[in-house]
Parts: structure tokens; sequence; C-alpha cells
């Protein structure tokens, strides 16, 4: 029986093992706003694993002391007040740290008071996106074939007014550790300060129809000067009336 | 007021703040409106229960006692008489396929609703037949008559021992 | 303790057993005992289909490339694998059991309105039809995700036969749905036995009692919008459409006012069979009775406040609000977990299959439930809602929860359904192999979704994500044989499963006090109910030494 009994032990520390490794990873944010959610994703994590491995240690350990040994009933305990206020407390309370926490991660990632650089109109569409530089006579259109890249100056809050022509979709840049749902009939606005330059895949993340997963877009993170001559370029063949990708 | 009653006043009071503090947070209609009717129904339904507790006399419990009950502090005193869930044990229905007929006919009126009005029409009268059916046997059977159990309930000390076999498998005794 | 004969009706037939097992037999049958086993078996039907669904969508996802199935093909996959899942498994499952066990843990000899249970059953069966016959019409079944969110799933997005028959058939089951829970509710309140108080119900009828009140509640907002989608599609109405003054958010509510509710419905009764099984395989009395049944009704009211935690990506819903509430709805649910701990600990443990069952539930709905925690916060929210980080957690609840809580529900209580015992050999070779089938499938999408990987997409190309897929895929390809082991042990033992007797486990509810299976009316003989063990008083009436100390109320502060 030995062997029983410890296999399943083994099995579950592993598991918890297996849970605190998938702590890091977590993606770091690419933005400023995303920041926030990434402390306090961790902040979650670390939490989260304590709890897993006690409360599953405890499982496991009463399997392991309390196995059945002979016809004895064990003392009939009903329960202990003292105890149930206890495991009600704790519990409230770390949540309710964990909920103030979230509040002020919560008003740093979609505070939009500051001043935008750059204002962009995302449209989605079944089954790509339109970037529409306001002021300028930018725009970038995809199509299910060609995935559309949004190019966007580094260190800048980009204010972006995302709307949907159909269905609801839903735009997500993995790497921002941020989404937004495009609503028809609603503008819905969010700041995006990207520190990094690179290239950051996108994804509608919203079902939406048939080429859903075709739906890809890309946001290319440029220094300012790179950004100046693609502006120039682009407005200018919007204006020849070619919007490019 | 009976435990019943009690729970389903509890879930109507927190319909009913949940829906009045969510108002006041985000002045959004449609949870609002959920909310409250949330708290209207078993709102309701628990004061049909109170009442119909009171018609009866009550249980015999003050009205302090029932707050404490209320409020889930567990009684002081010693359990007074137990409480008699059921009055009525009433009277097994036969075998009736009119269930199935009824469901049938109700399947076929909601799918009429894409297929056309014709097959609206025959399930409305496939539920038609399978309600007039169903009456008939509640009625025919109801003649054997409803059997009213004892409004007081059996007391521990005086427990009848009819028949000390705990095994029903070993000693089958036919009803009558 | 004495037997106590109670006046039991006085029916001609009550002589002998229905003649049992004939198809007409079962067309006609009033009695719960067989509509429980009918929502049973073909609450597993579904689930079968529903699980080959499952195979063919991590098929096609193993690796990138469309090599099983085209685009919308797949969606229509994963929309009835989602669909006939939660729509038509899931609840109905633990409805089954409920139906037919809470009258024989209650002491009735049926339901409140039998006539209308077996009606309930019928109305079930024809909206599975009718939501499965949108396979056979022209344009297939519905591809809008289980969710079929507005505008897509309205005409002018989604044309269709198949979408309509979708609508109407769970149109059907919700109307059987709430027809159920009105008898079962008044079942719990009225055909108590003598003595059987509230307070001295087995858990497992309270979460059964909880989970019909939530469906009384919360499936007709479905139905509403169901009847909304409907007149939009057919007859012109435009709730949802923003350019005539409706608003696609207007669905978005209504639905998860039911969608949320929806998933403790399903749970709810899970927690109660975890709360039979695990005090009898430790031989003590259930930790915290009183406080179980708190915390049943404190997470049914929080349901009702965090419609909206699903809706935190539209950025038009009050966040502060769905965040706390969301967050607090894991502290009645810890208290349950505490709670079994508290039963288990200084117990005397018998690691049955159910037990076995019960004990992986625990971890794996910590992991499913822990997980939620995460999501019910705004910030991280946004970053995975919608990838399969999301797909993980609730099928970390959905599949760990309800299907670990199912297996253990049925090893536990199939010997009082047939008078047999599942085999425990095979039971641990299903146990073993779901455990390890299932964690690989859901626990490598957590990884994949905090990388990045969206939901609901039938194809993906980016190389890092396949070895996360491929493993998913091989696990999920596990539990399938893990369900194929557990159909063999049912199929074998039934014929030739080790005779079970009255109690094979030492039951502590009134259903082992009667014959396995029951008598037609359920009960030859009921012992009298003075605590919430009536059958364990009942085993132990001739020591009267343990009986005073165990009905002491200053020992007992949670007897009812």
């Amino acid at each position: 029986m030995q062997p029983r009994r410890r296999a399943p032990a083994a099995r579950w520390f592993a598991l918890a093992a297996l849970v605190l490794i998938a702590a890091g990873c977590t993606p770091q944010s690419v933005t400023e706003q995303g920041r926030a959610a990434y402390s306090l994703y961790n902040l979650f994590m670390y939490i989260a694993a304590v709890v897993f491995v006690v409360v599953s240690g405890l499982v496991v350990w009463s399997v392991i002391r309390y196995r059945r040994r002979d016809d004895e009933l064990p003392t009939q305990t009903h329960g202990n007040n003292r105890l149930e206020l206890t495991w009600t407390l704790i519990p409230t309370v770390i949540v309710l740290v964990l909920f103030v926490f979230t509040m002020q991660a919560q008003n740093k990632e979609l505070d939009q008071s500051g001043k935008a650089d750059v204002n962009i109109t995302v449209t989605a569409f079944q089954w790509s996106w339109r970037f529409t530089y306001e002021g300028t006579g930018a725009e970038v259109l995809g199509s299910p074939g060609q995935v559309p890249e949004m190019v966007v100056p580094v260190g800048q809050t980009i204010r972006i007014k995302l709307i949907s022509a159909d269905v609801v979709h839903s735009f997500y840049v993995p790497q921002t550790l941020f989404k937004r749902q495009a609503i028809p009939g609603t503008d819905n606005f969010f700041d995006l300060t990207f520190e990094k330059t690179g290239l950051f895949h996108g994804q509608c993340t919203q079902f939406c129809g048939l080429q859903h997963a075709d739906m890809v877009y890309r946001v290319r993170v440029v220094t300012q000067g790179e950004y100046q001559s693609w502006l120039a370029a682009a407005t200018r063949r919007g204006a020849a009336g070619q919007p490019g990708t | 007021m009976t435990d019943e009653a009690g729970i389903l006043l509890r879930v109507s009071i927190f319909g009913f703040v949940a829906g009045v503090v969510y108002w006041f947070l985000s002045y959004e209609w449609l949870g609002t409106v959920a909310l409250l009717l949330l708290g209207a129904g078993p709102g309701f339904a628990g004061l049909i229960l109170v009442q119909e507790q009171r018609h009866r006399g009550g249980t015999g419990e003050s009205r302090a006692v029932a707050l404490r009950r209320l409020a889930g502090i567990p009684p002081q005193d010693p359990p007074g008489p137990e409480d008699l869930g059921a009055e009525d044990l009433g009277v097994l229905p036969l075998p009736t396929i009119w269930p199935l007929a009824a469901s049938l006919g109700v399947a076929m009126l909601f799918t009429g609703l894409i297929y056309g009005l014709w097959l609206v029409i025959l399930g409305l009268g496939l539920i038609v037949y399978a309600a007039w059916g169903w009456l008939a046997a509640v009625n025919r059977e109801n003649r054997y008559g409803r059997i009213q159990a004892d409004t007081e309930a059996p007391s521990p000390q005086s427990g009848p021992v009819s028949d000390p076999d705990p095994h029903p498998s070993s000693a089958r005794q036919p009803e009558s | 303790m004495a037997t106590t004969e109670l006046p039991l009706p006085a029916l001609p037939e009550a002589h002998h057993e229905e003649p049992s097992g004939g198809i007409v037999d079962y067309l006609t049958t009033v009695d719960h005992k067989k509509i429980g086993l009918l929502y049973i078996f073909t609450a597993f039907a579904v689930f079968l289909a529903g699980g080959l669904l499952a195979l063919l969508v991590r098929w096609e996802l193993a690796t990138p490339g469309l090599q099983v199935m085209g685009e919308n093909t797949y969606n229509q996959v994963f929309t009835m694998h989602g669909t006939l899942m939660i729509f038509l498994f899931a609840a109905q499952v633990t409805t089954g059991l409920g139906n037919y066990l809470v009258p024989l843990q209650i002491g009735a000899a049926d339901v409140a309105f039998p006539r209308a249970n077996a009606m309930s059953y019928w109305l079930y069966l024809f909206g599975v039809l009718i939501v499965v016959s949108s396979f056979f019409v022209a344009g297939g079944p519905a591809a809008v995700a289980w969710t079929a969110y507005a505008p897509l799933s309205t005409s002018e997005f989604f044309q269709g036969t198949g979408m309509d028959l979708w609508i109407i058939g769970l149109a059907v089951v919700g109307v059987a749905g709430i027809l159920g829970a009105v008898n079962l509710v008044t079942t719990i309140f009225r055909m108590r036995m003598p003595g059987m108080t509230m307070f001295r119900m087995p858990l497992f009828t309270w979460g059964v009692l909880v989970n019909q009140l939530l469906i009384l509640f919360a499936f007709p907002p479905l139905t509403v919008v169901f009847a909304l989608l409907f007149l939009e599609r057919n007859f012109g109405a435009e709730f949802f459409d923003p350019t005539a003054g409706g608003s696609p958010l207007l669905y978005q509510h209504i639905f998860w006012f039911f969608g949320h509710p929806e998933v403790y419905i399903i749970i709810l009764p899970i927690f109660g069979i975890i709360s039979e099984v695990i005090p009898v395989f430790s031989r003590k009395p259930l930790f915290g009775y009183r406080a179980m049944v708190f915390a049943f009704f404190g997470i049914a009211a929080l349901s009702f406040g965090v419609w909206a935690h699903h809706m935190f990506a539209t950025g038009l819903v009050y966040l502060p609000y769905f965040s706390i509430m969301s967050l607090l709805i894991g502290v009645p649910t810890g208290i349950k977990v505490f709670n079994w701990i508290g039963t288990m600990w200084r117990g005397s443990i018998t690691l049955s299959t159910a037990m076995l069952m019960a004990l992986g539930f625990i971890v794996v709905f910590l992991i499913g439930g822990i997980t939620g925690i995460f999501l019910a916060s705004p910030p991280i929210d946004f970053a995975v809602n919608d990838t399969y980080y999301v797909v993980a957690h609730f099928h970390y609840i959905m599949v760990g929860g309800l299907l670990y809580g199912m297996f253990a529900g049925f090893y536990f209580w199939f010997p009082k359904f047939t008078g047999r015992r599942l085999s425990e050999r095979l039971g641990r070779w299903h146990f073993f192999t779901f455990f390890i089938g299932f964690n690989m499938t859901f626990f490598f999408q957590f990884l994949v979704g905090l990388d990045g990987m969206p939901r609901r997409i039938a194809d993906y190309d980016i190389e890092r994500w396949t070895t996360a897929n491929v493993l998913s895929t091989i696990g999920a390809f596990l539990t399938a044989v893990s369900v194929l082991i557990f159909l063999w042990n049912f199929f074998v033992s039934i014929r030739r499963g080790q005779p079970a007797g009255d109690d094979p486990w030492e039951g502590n509810s009134l259903e082992w006090v009667t014959s396995s299976p029951p008598p037609s009316h359920n009960f030859h003989h009921l012992p009298e109910v003075h605590s919430e063990r009536p059958a364990f008083d009942h085993r132990h009436r001739d020591n009267p030494a343990f009986a005073a100390a165990h009905t002491d109320p200053e020992r007992n502060q949670d007897r009812g």
C-alpha cells in the first residue's frame, strides 16, 4: 500500500511546482499602462500559489495521516464556530486587499487624463482592421489575406478610438496586457504608451464569424523620427487615394 | 415563520439591497431592474408562505425567536415540536402517456414558429388533447381519495414499534 | 430508535413492483427514479456527443494549419460542443441525480408533481432533438459560439435555419428546466417526512434546492433573450441594432444575467455530492453543516451580482462593483473547501473510487476557482479574457469540477440504483487516467493563454504555441480513454458487479435505509429522523451511550 500513498502526494506537489513555474510565464508589458496589470498579476500569483500549495497540502496530508486503520469510529466532531469564523474572515480580508490593489492598478491603467500625442481611429470589421490617423490623411486598411500594420511612435501617448462596422470584435495586443471590445454603435476610447520599439502581434479576440481566426494585425513601434517619415509617406499615399498597408 | 419562508425572504432582501446599491453605483438600467425583480419574485412567494402559516395558526414561535432564526443565530432553547413538512401525502399517480404527449405538443408548437403556422396549430391541438387526457386521469385517480397525514408529529418517546426489522428486503409487508 | 409505520397511500398497485424495463414502461412512467435515470442516460449521451466534438476541436488545433476541417465547420463544431455541454448536459445530469435522490433523501414517496416531472424530462429530450436536428438542415448548425452574441447571431450576419432551431430547442429546454425547478422546490419545501426539518436535510438535497431556485430565477432571462433574438431574426425586431436605437450590449447584459448563475446551477449540486461522499468515507459527520448551508446561499446570492465580469472588456460596465462581488464569491466557496478538509481531519479515511474522485475534485476545483479570482480583477481580465487562459479556467471548473463530482456521485450511488457495485479496480484506472489526461489537456492552455493565444480560433500561425497544443490534444485523447474505461466498468458491473445490499458504504442519509434499488414507493419502513444523519443513527440505534453523545446539543452545535 505504501507506494500508492506516496504517488498521489508526489503528483500533487509536482503540480504545485508547475503552477509556480507558470508564474514566470506572464509576458512583460510593453506599454506603460500594462505595467500596472503585470505587477497586479504577480501579486495575485504569489498569493494563489501559497493558497494552492497549503490547501492541497492539507488535503494530501489528511489522506495520508488519517487513513483508516481499524473499525473504530473517530470522534464525531460536528464543527467549530471559531474555526469557521477564522476561515471566513481571513479570506475576506485577503480578497478586500486584492480589491484595493486591483482598483489602484485599474485606475492607473485606464487613466486618460494626459494629453494624446497621436489619435488613431481603429475600425474593426469582418474580417480585418482599418487604422485612420486623425488629423492627417494617413490610413491603413487590411483584409483577411493582408495583415495591416499600425505604425506608432515609441514613448508617446496613442489615443485609440475603437469602433466596429458590423459585429462585436475585440482589439487585443497580447504584449500590452490589454484588450477592449469594439461594439457597433459605441465609441470606445483607451490610451497606449509604448515603452519599447518592436513588432507586436495583435488579433481579434471576440468571436466574430467565419474568418475570426484570420483577423490578425501588427503594431510596429518605431522611433519618433521613423514615425514622422512613415506618416509623411502614408499621408501622401492617402492623398493620392491609395490606403496602403 | 418557517425555514422555507425565511430562505425566500432572505433572497428577496438581497435582491432589493443589491439592486438599489447597483443603481446608485452604475445608473445602468438592465441590471438594476433584473436585481429588483430578483427581490420581488421570491419576496412575493415568501410572503405567501408567511401568510399561509399565519392562517394555519403560526409555528408557535415568537417573533423574537423568528427574527433570530432569520439572522442565522442557532436556537437557544431545546427544539420544539418537530416541523411537519408533509401534511398531505397525496396519491401516487399511475403511469400515463399524457406528459409525453403534452411535451411533444409544446415541442411542435415552438418548432412551428420556424416552419409555419400549420405546425403551431398541430402542436396546439396536441397540447389541448393531452391536457384533456391529463386532467381526466387526475380526476379519475383522485376518486381513490387523498390521504391526510396526522397534523401532530409523532413524538420520539412514544414511537410505535410495529416492526423492528430495519431491512425492508427481508420482510415485505403489503400496504393496504 | 423506533420504526414508525407511516400511513403510506393505499393504492391497489402498491402491492407489487411496477414492471420495469420495457419501452412502454419508460414512456409512461411518472416514477421519479425512472425519470431520474432517463435524465442521466440522456445527459450522458449528450456528453459523449459533446466530447466527440471536443476531440475534433483538439485534433484540429494540435498543429498550425487547417488539417481536419474548414473554418466554418470548426466554428460549428466548437459552438455545438459548448451548446451540448453547457445547455444540454451539465445541468441535466445533476437534475437527474436530484430527481432520483431527493425524494429518497427527504423520506418522500415521490416528487410533488410526478406527471409534470415526466413532462419536464420529455421536454428536455425534445429540446435536445430539436437542437441536434440543426446538424441536418441546410447550412448546418449554428456557428456563433454557445454565447451567440448579437449582432453576430442576428439575421443580418448569420442566416440559416440551424440557428433558429438552436434557439427554439434551447427555449424548450429552458421551459423544461423551469417546470422541473417548480417541482423540486415544492417537493423539498412541502414533502419532507415528519422530523425532517430543513436543517436536517442532507447537503445534496440542499445543493439541489439552491440549484433549482437559481434555475427558477435565472432561466427566465435566458428565455427572454432568446425570444428577443428570435423576434429579431424572424419578425424584424431591432432590439440589438444600434442603427435603429437598439443595443448589442443589451444582449450581453441579459445573457450574462442568466449565464453566470448558470455556472453555479451546474456546480452547486456537485458541491452537494462532495459533501455527501467525504463524510461517509471519513466516517465523520460533515464539518460545519450550518456553515455549508449558508455558504450555498452566499454563493447563490452573490452569483446574481457578478454577471458583468464577463463584460469587463467592453469598457462599458461599472468595474468596481462587479470586481468586488466576483472576488467575494471566493469566500463562501473557500469555506466549503475548508469544511471538507475539516471533515477529513482526524477522520478514518477510505480511498474508494468515489472518495478519490472527490479528492481529485478538490484539487482541480482549487485551480479553477483560484484562476477565477484572477479573472475577477479587471486589469488581469483585460490581459487574459477571451484567451485560452479563460478556456482553461472554466474547463477546470466544468470538466474538473463537474465531471469529478459527477463520477464521485456515480460510483457512490450506482449500488443504490442497481443493487451492484462498480468495480473498484477499474475505478482506480478510470481515476488515474482521468487525472493525468485532464490536467494534461487543460494545464498547458493556461500557459498558451498567458502567451496571448485567443480562443475560438480555427487556426493559428504562431509556431511556439504548437507544443502546448500538441500536449493538450494528447491529454484530450487520454481523457477520452478514461471515459471509455468508465463505460466498460459500467457495462461489466451492471451484469456481474458485486451485489451491494442496502448500505454498502455505511451512508448517512435516508436512501441507504431502503433497498437497492428502492421499491416503487421508495420505503417500506422509515426510521425516525432526529439528526442530519438518519441512516447513521439507525445503524447505531442499539448503542444508547453513543446516541446520547451524538445528539447532545452542547457538543453538536450544528444540529438542526
